[in-house]
């Protein structure tokens, strides 16, 4: 982060000089300083005040009309048993079976691009780039509008899946849980067990009814338009790997599946945190796919905190809880980030692991030095 | 982080603080922050800056309707006005009222006045209206809160049972086949319903469930507005006749056969039947002027005949600059011709007595609209209730595999939260 | 897959490894190994390609057809339709207008104030440098979900909602921009700045007429990232405008597909819309390609 010291400068300017840059320094930077204090940390101070008080919503919200409610908002939707409780329930859970598909559907599709382009040759290879980088570049707001034409009832997937005699699903107009149709439940009630309680709001069978049809359709969207830029990722990762390890291991006879799960996939470690801190990060926050496709229907099930925060403020006027729903998400998302950072982090390899790799690596060594 | 840094970051901290509660002070902050309850201290405000008119349209008929008749007035009168059709109405008028820039007059429903009266973002100015006697009282009552008339009605529209005559004869029906009761619309749907059509179509919503509802005798919220009575037995009764057609295939949902609304499922033929409302005459006279239509009175439940109201109103903005012109143009746009052309274009029926007679007589044919006005019910007006009804609806959804017993008791717990209040 | 002992075993009685061989012989295992990866891909490819194909081509098709036959790429009677209710009686030319000029504004103002602001995190030393860079970090961590509601309760007390102004100036900083510079400036070695403070030049100089022409590649960076991220921004639209003068592509859009005025299913309309507020961006990513996809993987080494 420090640059490297400067060779000493000569003559008595020196202090004059120093002087000029740290004004200069400061004028450069002030800009940025400005608007990023006055649009982003500012506001945020704002909101957690909006959040902790009972602004409905006109005038200024740090008038002397506006008043310290404490918790109250957030005991509303954490606790209130009443809507407010209900929907940010029914938003979490909407968003957590989100994270839950998307986040390693595109890592993994995104790794197998970048193995496939890796292998193919160099001139197809750009192509092979560009066609499944384009995606990440359209806007959310196009390529929603698109999903809705491909995925509506006489759309162009439903058309495809007659092909092979599959009656495909009225598929943003239906709410049911595919975990509930997958266990023939469609979306009558369940076990009494799972019906009799549940948490914020919602009984836990349906907590468990999965993704609704028309979720689903938006996570298919997700995994296309994220998997071009992670595979770029993985390709440069790819790249960067020594090729010895390999000819070793291809040398002890270590097929391609072992040789990818045992060498290659703990060399992209780095690479595979970027890619599911980004996915995480950008699942918890869906928003403007929401808005422009489906406004939370059908029935509630494409609901996402990030959007419930947006209505409960700009159309429900209730300020409070909208700001409340906001600063809860990017507690969720701070507590995923580093519980994953957690679970990836380096570990100390047993010794009893690590003997074969040493030789391995010993031996790849030997011979690099034996053929030189 | 060294000390030294972390004493750097609480210093910047204590900066940013400060800035804030300079903010504070010389922000932008608008005066006339009162508590509950429309603002109607004092005289109306007025200038000579332009109008503007926020609707929520049904179609480019409304829309441009509106416009004529507000450029007409503004001809007339001297004052600029400008007319925006919302894409989302309720969010761009929440938003205008939170920045202090909402538009001047605007479409307000029933279920959102009670939010907006008690934030002081609308002004009351039934009483200030030349015509207010003219009103129809069971509007008039829609819109007062606290005994204040708030807002004019600016129409009405009541549900009916829109019939594709084309489709009824070729199925061999006649009129005296007209259904008058729930089992005698049970068959004609199920006469109606052939591959690729369905008998009767009609949204996943209160708003028009609702009619189901009021037809066993139930209904939301009692007549005083104080008790939740959702999850009375009428209502389970209704919403279980509705489950069992779903089920055989006789009712649809317009959204599950493809449709955005009833309308477009009628228009293009694949509901032979629909429940709706004055608006989709002038929505099929627009897009689908060739099917044929005839209007009939929805059947009788068990507890007789029922349907549902709507009805919105002139909403006028506390912080309008101009409320003066405002309250003009609100005579103007509610007077007997304007609501006789207004309803010629897209439908609905005026909201003023004096206007029945030459509307009946200018469309006969729509006459079963206006005859369900006789004991329509309509939406709550709680403040809240929005909400309580897009929960609603959002379950309704599922009312092909629902159970209705549990939908209506979730729909009554979170109304007791709302009501009585 | 067969074919690598096929090569283990060729490489053992081969001897000793030798530099990789010219692919002269292929055993034609691996020919069919490579002809099955080349299909995959190209299948996959297809399947990501289609969709924008269809897209062009539905916008060229009646309503009804639209709806009766998806799939195919030609329509059986091709139609301006779409595109003459686009821009004859809707505000999309207005909304394209309103985009440009936001995101050619906001393309400038970045590439200025970034490059600024990380030349004086990498180069300049100055009390506080610490603190501001520690800010840039701090900033870049807050999801942007939850400013919705803050920019809009301070562009309100700014009395910046609704304008041109407030559209452009919160989007001005880019905190990811600000690190993609420093990293930038701090690869380049200070010989020639140093050489130019000696020869009295003041440090804005230095900045603007030594050091930013040698920055091309890293501004080429921050501009193509800046083009894209306003043309493509919706929610800070949202919340900081409300009146159909300064709606912008993706609001516009946005409201065609969903608001009160998308009655009925006008797919043709819709996907003209949104081909057209495709194209730009394309344009920027087919030009630059090379460098987009060498930034991205330059970011796992950052």
């Amino acid at each position: 982060m420090t640059t490297t010291a400067s060779a000493p400068r000569r003559g008595g300017s020196s202090a004059g000089i120093r002087r000029g840059e740290g004004l200069a320094g400061w004028l450069f930077t002030l800009p940025i300083i400005v608007i990023l204090g006055l649009f982003l940390f500012i506001p945020v101070l704002m909101a957690l005040w909006v959040s902790f008080s009972d602004w409905s919503g006109r005038g200024s919200p740090l008038s002397s009309n506006v008043s310290f409610v404490g918790g109250e908002n957030y005991a509303a939707i954490t606790s209130g048993g009443g809507l407010a409780e209900r929907n940010f329930g029914i938003a979490l859970r909407n968003n957590a079976w989100y994270v839950l598909l998307v986040v390693p559907l595109q890592t993994a599709l995104s790794l197998f691009l970048a193995v496939l382009v890796n292998r193919a040759v160099l001139r197809g290879r750009g192509f092979f780039r560009t066609a499944f980088y384009f995606p990440s570049v359209t806007s959310s707001v196009a390529i929603t509008v698109l999903w809705l034409f491909l995925f509506s009832t006489t759309g162009v997937i439903n058309e495809a899946l007659s092909w092979i005699g599959i009656n495909g699903p009225n598929w943003f107009n239906d709410p049911r849980g595919i975990l509930h149709i997958a266990l023939g439940a469609g979306g009558g009630s369940g076990p009494e067990a799972l019906t009799s309680s549940g948490f914020l709001g919602i009984t836990w069978w349906e907590w468990l009814a999965g993704p609704s049809v028309a979720l689903t359709a938006l996570i298919f969207m997700a995994v296309f338009t994220t998997s071009g830029t992670f595979m770029l990722l993985f390709l440069a990762a790819l790249q960067n790997i020594g090729v010895e390890l390999n000819e070793a291991a291809m040398m002890d006879g270590a097929n391609a599946w072992q040789r990818f799960w045992l060498i290659t996939l703990p060399q992209l470690r780095p690479t595979l945190f970027t890619v599911l801190t980004l996915g995480l990060i950008g699942c918890w926050q869906v928003f403007d796919q929401i808005y422009t496709g489906t406004q939370g229907a059908p029935g509630k099930t494409t609901i996402t905190p990030a959007y419930l925060s947006y209505t409960s403020a700009f159309t429900d006027q209730q300020w409070g809880i909208g700001a409340a729903i906001s600063f809860i998400l990017f507690l969720i998302i701070i507590v995923f980030t580093i519980f994953q950072r957690w679970a990836l982090r380096e570990r100390a390899v047993s010794r009893r692991r690590r003997r074969p790799y040493q030789q391995a690596v010993a031996a790849a060594e030997a011979r690099k030095v034996g053929a030189s | 982080m060294e000390r030294y840094t972390a004493v750097r970051m609480i210093g910047a901290g204590a900066l940013m603080t400060t800035a804030a509660l300079i903010l504070a002070g010389c922000g932008q902050g608008f005066d006339g922050d009162s508590g509950g309850g429309a603002t109607d201290s004092g005289d109306l405000t007025s200038s000579d800056d332009a109008l503007t008119i926020m609707i929520g349209s049904s179609g480019e008929a409304e829309t441009a309707a509106v416009e004529d008749a507000v450029a007409a007035w503004s001809e007339d009168s001297g004052l600029d006005a400008e007319v925006v059709a919302a894409t989302n109405l309720s969010q761009e008028l929440a938003q205008g009222f939170a920045a202090g820039s909402p538009p001047d007059l605007f479409y307000l429903s029933t279920d959102q006045l009670a939010g907006f009266v008690d934030n002081g973002s609308v002004r009351a100015y039934g009483d200030l209206l030349d015509n207010k006697d003219d009103f129809y009282p069971s509007l008039v009552a829609n819109f007062t809160i606290d005994d204040e008339f708030v807002c004019a009605p600016k129409d009405f529209s009541t549900l009916a049972l829109i019939i594709n005559t084309t489709l009824w004869a070729d199925a061999g029906l006649t009129d005296a086949d007209v259904p008058t009761t729930w089992d005698e619309l049970a068959t004609v749907a199920q006469t109606l319903t052939t591959d690729g059509r369905v008998g009767l179509a009609f949204g996943a919503e209160y708003q028009r469930v609702g009619a189901f509802m009021a037809e066993a005798g139930g209904r939301l919220v009692d007549e005083a507005g104080t008790e939740a009575v959702a999850d009375s037995s009428e209502n389970v009764e209704a919403l279980t006749y509705v489950k069992d057609h779903l089920a055989d295939g006789s009712f649809a949902f317009a959204a599950d056969i493809g449709a955005g609304w009833g309308g477009e499922a009628f228009g293009k033929q694949q509901a032979a039947m629909v429940i709706e409302g004055n608006w989709i005459t002038g929505g099929l006279s627009a897009d689908y002027p060739d099917v044929e239509y005839t209007v009939a009175e929805l059947p009788e439940g068990p507890a007789g005949q029922g349907t549902l109201q709507f009805t919105n109103c002139w909403g006028m903005a506390a912080d309008s600059p101009n409320q003066e012109g405002a309250l003009d143009l609100v005579e103007y746009l509610t007077s007997t011709e304007q609501q006789l052309a207004f309803s010629d274009a897209f439908g609905p029926m005026p909201s003023i007595e004096s206007a029945a007679a030459d509307w009946e007589e200018a469309n006969p044919e729509f006459a079963p609209f206006l005859a369900g006005s006789a004991y329509a019910i309509g939406i709550p007006t709680n403040v809240g209730i929005a909400e309580v009804i897009t929960d609603f609806n959002a379950q309704l959804e599922s009312l092909a595999t629902g159970d209705p017993q549990q939908i209506l008791q979730s729909v009554q717990s979170n109304l007791e939260a709302v009501v009585g209040g | 897959m067969t074919t690598t002992t096929a090569l283990t075993q060729e490489a053992v009685l081969d001897g000793p490894p030798a530099p990789p061989p010219p692919r002269r012989r292929m055993p034609p295992a691996r020919i069919v190994a490579q002809v099955l990866l080349y299909l995959l891909l190209i299948v996959i490819a297809v399947i990501y390609i289609f969709p924008f194909l269809v897209q062009v081509a539905t916008s060229f098709k009646t309503d009804t057809e639209a709806t009766s036959d998806p799939v195919s790429l030609i329509p059986s009677t091709i139609t301006f339709a779409a595109y003459e209710r686009l821009f004859t009686r809707s505000d999309f030319p207005l909304w394209f207008a309103n985009s440009a000029v936001v995101t050619v504004l906001v393309t400038l103002g970045r590439v200025f104030f970034v490059s600024l602001a990380g030349y004086a995190l990498a180069r300049l030393r100055f009390r506080g440098r610490g603190v501001v860079f520690a800010m840039v970090v701090a900033v870049m961590a807050v999801p942007s979900v939850v400013l919705l509601i803050p920019k809009f309760l301070v562009l309100n007390q700014l009395g910046l909602y609704n304008s041109y102004a407030g559209m452009i100036i919160p989007l001005l900083v880019d905190a990811a921009g600000v690190f993609i510079m420093k990293n930038f400036f701090e690869s380049i070695p200070p010989s020639v700045e140093e050489q130019a403070r000696i020869d009295g030049a003041g440090t804005f100089r230095i900045f603007w007429s030594i050091v930013l022409p040698m920055a091309r590649p890293a501004l080429v960076t921050i501009v193509i990232l800046s083009f894209q991220g306003s043309w493509n921004e919706l929610s800070h639209f949202i919340v900081s405008t409300q009146s159909p003068e300064l709606t912008t592509l993706t609001k516009g859009v946005a409201g065609l597909a969903s608001g009160q005025l998308s009655q009925g299913n006008q797919y043709p309309l819709k996907l003209a819309a949104a081909a057209i507020m495709t194209i730009p961006v394309a344009v920027m990513f087919f030009i630059f390609q090379k460098r987009i996809m060498n930034t991205t993987e330059g970011a796992v080494k950052g």
